[in-house]
C-alpha cells in the first residue's frame, strides 16, 4: 500500500527529525506501520533539513515520498526542495515568520505562527511539537493518546510536560484558525 | 583503567530505547544488528563506515548484554581477519561494511571461502568508487559481493529490500554460513540501512537457528575436509581434541597443503559445487503479477519497491508488468529467473549503477527478447514514476 | 598423535613427523625457533589441545603446519588480527602468533601496533631472516643497511626497523629479543613471554642460508649463526651500539615489560560487567 507521506522540513537544527520520529512513533502505537527517511547530509544547523514519513495500514510499498499529503515548512530553506512532490491535492502547513516563498505545485498553504507560538510557551525550539501539534490536528495520522504517549516516550522527562503544551498549543492554531491566515511575504 | 566514553555509550542506548524487544520503529542498519544477535552472533569486529556504522554502533550495545565480543579494529582488513579467526575459534562472527571497506575485505573474504570458514558480511552500498557519495545510496556492489575476491569461490548473496526484510536475511545469513560453511553477504544500499519501519521482531519468521556441524567421533579418524554426501564437512573446535590444521593453500581432505592435481581438482569442485547441491537451502526469490505480465522488471533493493510501485502505475495505464526480486542474489536464481522471463516481451533491469545486475539478466534472456536498463549514477533512488515512464517508453519504440 | 607428551623434552611429541620431510632450506634459522617454542610449551606444560597457533605468509607461516596443535595458515600479514579475534572468541586457548618481518613489519606493521596497544595474551615470535625468503629474496624492512637482496642490486638503501622498540613503544607488555644460536636462553625467553598476561613480542633474529647468505656472501649456515655471537649481545652489556667494532649490534634478552591490564580482563571488567542484560 502507499500510505500517508509527510514531510516536516526547515533548517537544521530546528528539530524536524524529532518531530517526524514523535509522529512515526505516535502512528506506530497507534497500530499503524511506519517508513521514515531523512536526508542525510554532513549538515547540522542551518541547511535545509527534512524529515520524511509515510503512514501506512500494512506494508509500504515504496518507502520514500513521492507525492506529498501534508509538509510543515518552517524556513524559506525547504520551500524548493519539495518541489515536484506538491500538488492541489497536498497541504502546507508554513511558518509566517520564516516562511516568505509560495511553495510550488500549487498546494493549499495555511500559513501559521508555528516559531512565535513557540516563543511565546517559552522556547523557540518547540516550534517543531507546536507543528506536531497543528499537523496532527489537521491530517489525523495518530490519536491524541498516541502522540501523548510517544512525546512521553521520547524526550527526556524534564521537557515532557512543556513539549506537551507545546502539542496543545500547535494543535489549538487548526483548531480554532481564528485569523485569516496573512498573505505570504507580508509580515516581514 | 578507564574505558572512555563508555557511559555515555549506555546513556545513549537507553536514551534510544533499545531495550524494547517489542514492535518498534527501527532503522535497517539497527535491526541487522539485532538480527544478528538473535541469529547467535556472539563476535563483531569491524571499522567506522558510512553508510554502515549504525550497525557497530547497535552491536557494540547488543553483543555485551549476550555475553559476546565487540571490537572495533584497526583497519577493514583486521576486521574481516579477526571475525573468521574467532568463527575458527567456533564462534559465530559478523562484520559490516561499505564499498570501499568491503573492497579491503575481499582478500581474507578469499581465505574464508577457501578454508570454508562460516562468517557474515554486510556491505551498505554507497556512491562510488573511492570515496564517492558517502551519504547517497547506490547499487555499485553487485558485482563485488560475488567477484570481488580473487580466485574461483563460493559465495552467497543475499538483498534485502526492507528492514524486516535486513532482519530475516541477516538471520539467514547466519543459519546459511552455518550450514553450509561458506561466507555470506548481506548487501543492502544506503536507502534501506537507513530507512525506520515498522517492525515486530518477534512476529518475524526466521525459521530454526542453525549452527554449523561439529566434528564427532575419533580425533585420530578426523580429516577437516572429508565429508559425507551433503559435501559439508564437520568442522573441528578447537580444544576438543582434533588439532586440525587450516590453510588458505590448497589443500586436501586431511586440511594440509596439496598441490596434487587430482587432490586440487576433486577438492575445488566440492567446494565451488556445494552451492548448488544445497540450492533448495541457498536460492530464494520474490516475484510479482507474472502471470500474463508483457514485461518484466528485474531487480533487488530499494530500487525493486520502486518497480513493485511502479507495476501498479502501468496496471492504471493498461499494461501488465511484472517483478522478479532476487532475495538471494548470488549465485543467481537461474532457473527461477528463465521461468519468469518465460513468454514476456521486454525485460527491464533498473538498478542504481550504470549496468551490472544486466549482464546476468541478458545472459538468462531467450535470444529475442530485448533487454534494457534504467541506470541512475547520481546518487538519488530510482523513483516508481522513472521505472513506469522507461516501461512505457519500451513499449512505444515497438 | 597422544596430547600427554613425555617428562622428558622430546620435540617428536609435539611435531606432526607424518609432514616431514619439512620445506626449510638446510641451514634455515626457523628450525631452531620452532625447537626453542616446542621446548617452551614443554616445560610450561601447556595442553595441545588448547594451544592455537596462528601464523602468516613466508617461511615464517609454514613453520606453524609442523606443531601437533590447533594450527592456522593465515593471509600474509594478519594473523595478528585472525589470533585478535581467535583469542578475543576463546580466551581459554593459548595462542601463539609466528610471524616474520616482512609479514610483521611491512604488510602488517599496523596490526603489530594495535596488538601492542591492546595487549591481549598471546605471544607473537617474530622469526626475523632480514629477507623475503619464500618470494625469491627480495628486500624486507630488517634488512641490514648495503646488504644486496633480489630487489637491492646495488645494496639496501633503506634503514632497518628496530621491531622491539616499535613493539614496546606501541605499548606491548613483554618484549625481548634472542638469537637462534643460543637456543636454550631464546627457550627461556619464550616461556617468560608466554607466562606473561598480556602480548609479549619475541624477535627471534634467524638466519636465511640459503638465499640471503648465499646473495651477501655471508657463509654457510654454522658461519651465519656464530657471526650472531659477534653482532649482537645481551642488554646486561648496556644499550649502546658500539659503532667500531658492532655496526648491527642489538640487544638481546627480556628488554622491557609493563603491566597493563590484559585486554580480555579489561573488556570483562569495563564492558561485559556493566552491560545489562
Amino acid at each position: 500500500m502507499t500510505g500517508l507521506q509527510i514531510r516536516f522540513s526547515g533548517s537544521g537544527g530546528q528539530g524536524l527529525q524529532l518531530a517526524a520520529k514523535i509522529l512515526g512513533h505516535a502512528a506506530m502505537l497507534d497500530g499503524k506501520s511506519i517508513a521514515f527517511s531523512q536526508a542525510y547530509e554532513p549538515t547540522a544547523r542551518g541547511g535545509l533539513s527534512r524529515a520524511d514519513l509515510i503512514v501506512g495500514g500494512g506494508e509500504i510499498d515504496y518507502p520514500l515520498v513521492t507525492a506529498l499529503d501534508y509538509v510543515v515548512i518552517l524556513d524559506d530553506v525547504a520551500v524548493t526542495a519539495s518541489d515536484g512532490l506538491l500538488s492541489s491535492a497536498s497541504t502546507a502547513l508554513v511558518d509566517v515568520e520564516r516562511v516568505t516563498k509560495q511553495p510550488g505545485g500549487g498546494p493549499e498553504v495555511v500559513a501559521l505562527r508555528l516559531i512565535g507560538t513557540a516563543r511565546e510557551a517559552g522556547n523557540v525550539r518547540a516550534a517543531n511539537i507546536v507543528s506536531l501539534g497543528a499537523l496532527a490536528a489537521r491530517a489525523g495520522i495518530a490519536g491524541h493518546d498516541c502522540l501523548v504517549e510517544a512525546i512521553r516516550q521520547s524526550v527526556r522527562k524534564e521537557f515532557v510536560a512543556f513539549n506537551l503544551e507545546a502539542l496543545e498549543r500547535g494543535r489549538a492554531l487548526l483548531e480554532a484558525p481564528a485569523e485569516k491566515p496573512a498573505p505570504l511575504g507580508a509580515c516581514r | 583503567m578507564a574505558v572512555p566514553g563508555l557511559r555515555h555509550h549506555r546513556e545513549d542506548a537507553r536514551g534510544r530505547g533499545l531495550n524494547d524487544t517489542g514492535i518498534q520503529n527501527i532503522q535497517g542498519n539497527h535491526a541487522c544488528a539485532v538480527a544478528a544477535v538473535a541469529a547467535g552472533c556472539r563476535f563483531f569486529a569491524g571499522y567506522p563506515i558510512t553508510p554502515s556504522s549504525e550497525i557497530a554502533e547497535r552491536i557494540s550495545v547488543e553483543l555485551p548484554k549476550a555475553g559476546g565480543t565487540f571490537v572495533q579494529m584497526e583497519d577493514e582488513i583486521a576486521s574481516m581477519a579477526a571475525v573468521i579467526g574467532a568463527s575458527a575459534g567456533g564462534i559465530k562472527a559478523m562484520t559490516a561494511t561499505s564499498g570501499p571497506g568491503f573492497s579491503l575485505k575481499q582478500e581474507n573474504l578469499g581465505y574464508a571461502a577457501g578454508a570454508e570458514i562460516p562468517c557474515v558480511i554486510v556491505d551498505v552500498m554507497r556512491g562510488g568508487p573511492s570515496t564517492g557519495m558517502p551519504t547517497r545510496p547506490a547499487q555499485g556492489d553487485f558485482m563485488q559481493s560475488r567477484w570481488g575476491t580473487h580466485g574461483d569461490h563460493a559465495c552467497i548473496v543475499l538483498a534485502p529490500w526492507s528492514v524486516k526484510e535486513i532482519y530475516e536475511q541477516t538471520v539467514r545469513a547466519f543459519n546459511l554460513s552455518e550450514t553450509l560453511r561458506v561466507p555470506v553477504i548481506v548487501l543492502y544500499d544506503e536507502v534501506i540501512g537507513h530507512l525506520v519501519e515498522t517492525l515486530d521482531p518477534g512476529s518475524v519468521d526466521t525459521g530454526e537457528i542453525t549452527t554449523r556441524k561439529w566434528a564427532g567421533g575419533d580425533p585420530a579418524q578426523y580429516r577437516p575436509y572429508a565429508c559425507g554426501e551433503d559435501d559439508i564437512p564437520p568442522m573441528a573446535r578447537p580444544g576438543d581434541g582434533y588439532r586440525s590444521h587450516t590453510t588458505g593453500l590448497t589443500h586436501a581432505e586431511n586440511g594440509f597443503p596439496s598441490q596434487d592435481p587430482t587432490t586440487v581438482d576433486r577438492v575445488a569442485r566440492r567446494v565451488l559445487g556445494k552451492l548448488a547441491r544445497h540450492n533448495d537451502l541457498v536460492e530464494q526469490v520474490d516475484c510479482y503479477d507474472l502471470d500474463g505480465a508483457q514485461v518484466l522488471i528485474a531487480t533487488c533493493g530499494i530500487t525493486a519497491r520502486a518497480a513493485k510501485s511502479a507495476l501498479r502505475l502501468l496496471q492504471d495505464k493498461g499494461i501488465a508488468a511484472g517483478l522478479f526480486r532476487p532475495v538471494t542474489l548470488w549465485p543467481f536464481p537461474e532457473e527461477s529467473y528463465r521461468e519468469a522471463a518465460r513468454g514476456k516481451q521486454q525485460i527491464l533491469v533498473p538498478e542504481m549503477n550504470a549496468g551490472q545486475l544486466i549482464y546476468e539478466i541478458q545472459r538468462l534472456t531467450p535470444p529475442g527478447v530485448p533487454v534494457a536498463g534504467f541506470n541512475r549514477l547520481d546518487g538519488e533512488p530510482i523513483t516508481p514514476r522513472q521505472i513506469a515512464e522507461r516501461v512505457e517508453e519500451l513499449l512505444n519504440h515497438d | 598423535m597422544t596430547d600427554v607428551p613425555s617428562a622428558e623434552f622430546n620435540i617428536r611429541d609435539y611435531l606432526r613427523t607424518e609432514l616431514f620431510p619439512h620445506f626449510m632450506c638446510p641451514g634455515c634459522g626457523h628450525g631452531i625457533a620452532l625447537r626453542a617454542l616446542l621446548w617452551a610449551l614443554h616445560e610450561l606444560g601447556i595442553s595441545k589441545d588448547n594451544l592455537a597457533v596462528v601464523s602468516g605468509i613466508g617461511c615464517s607461516g609454514r613453520v606453524g603446519a609442523y606443531i601437533d596443535a590447533n594450527t592456522f595458515h593465515t593471509t600474509h600479514g594478519r594473523p595478528l588480527a585472525f589470533a585478535t579475534g581467535l583469542k578475543l572468541a576463546r580466551p581459554d586457548l593459548k595462542v601463539v602468533v609466528l610471524t616474520g618481518d616482512g609479514d610483521c613489519l611491512a604488510i602488517g606493521g599496523n596490526h603489530l601496533i594495535h596488538a601492542c596497544r591492546r595487549n591481549l595474551n598471546i605471544t607473537c615470535l617474530l622469526l626475523n631472516n632480514e629477507v623475503y625468503g619464500m618470494t625469491g629474496g627480495q628486500v624486507s624492512p630488517t634488512t641490514t643497511e648495503a646488504r644486496y637482496t633480489t630487489t637491492t642490486p646495488s645494496g639496501n638503501h633503506e634503514p632497518a626497523f628496530d621491531a622491539c622498540k616499535l613493539a614496546e613503544a606501541a605499548g606491548a607488555g613483554f618484549v625481548g629479543r634472542e638469537m637462534t644460536l643460543q637456543t636454550p636462553a631464546l627457550k627461556n625467553l619464550v616461556k617468560e613471554g608466554m607466562s606473561h598476561n598480556g602480548f609479549a613480542f619475541i624477535e627471534v633474529l634467524s638466519d636465511c642460508t640459503e638465499i640471503y647468505g648465499r646473495k651477501n656472501d655471508l657463509g654457510e649456515s654454522p658461519e651465519m649463526i656464530l657471526a650472531q655471537k659477534a653482532e649482537f649481545r645481551s642488554k646486561d652489556y648496556g644499550m649502546e651500539r658500539d659503532e667500531v667494532f658492532q655496526p648491527r649490534s642489538l640487544a638481546t634478552g627480556v628488554l622491557s615489560r609493563n603491566d597493563h591490564e590484559e585486554y580480555t580482563a579489561a573488556y570483562r571488567k569495563h564492558v561485559l560487567s556493566k552491560a545489562s542484560s
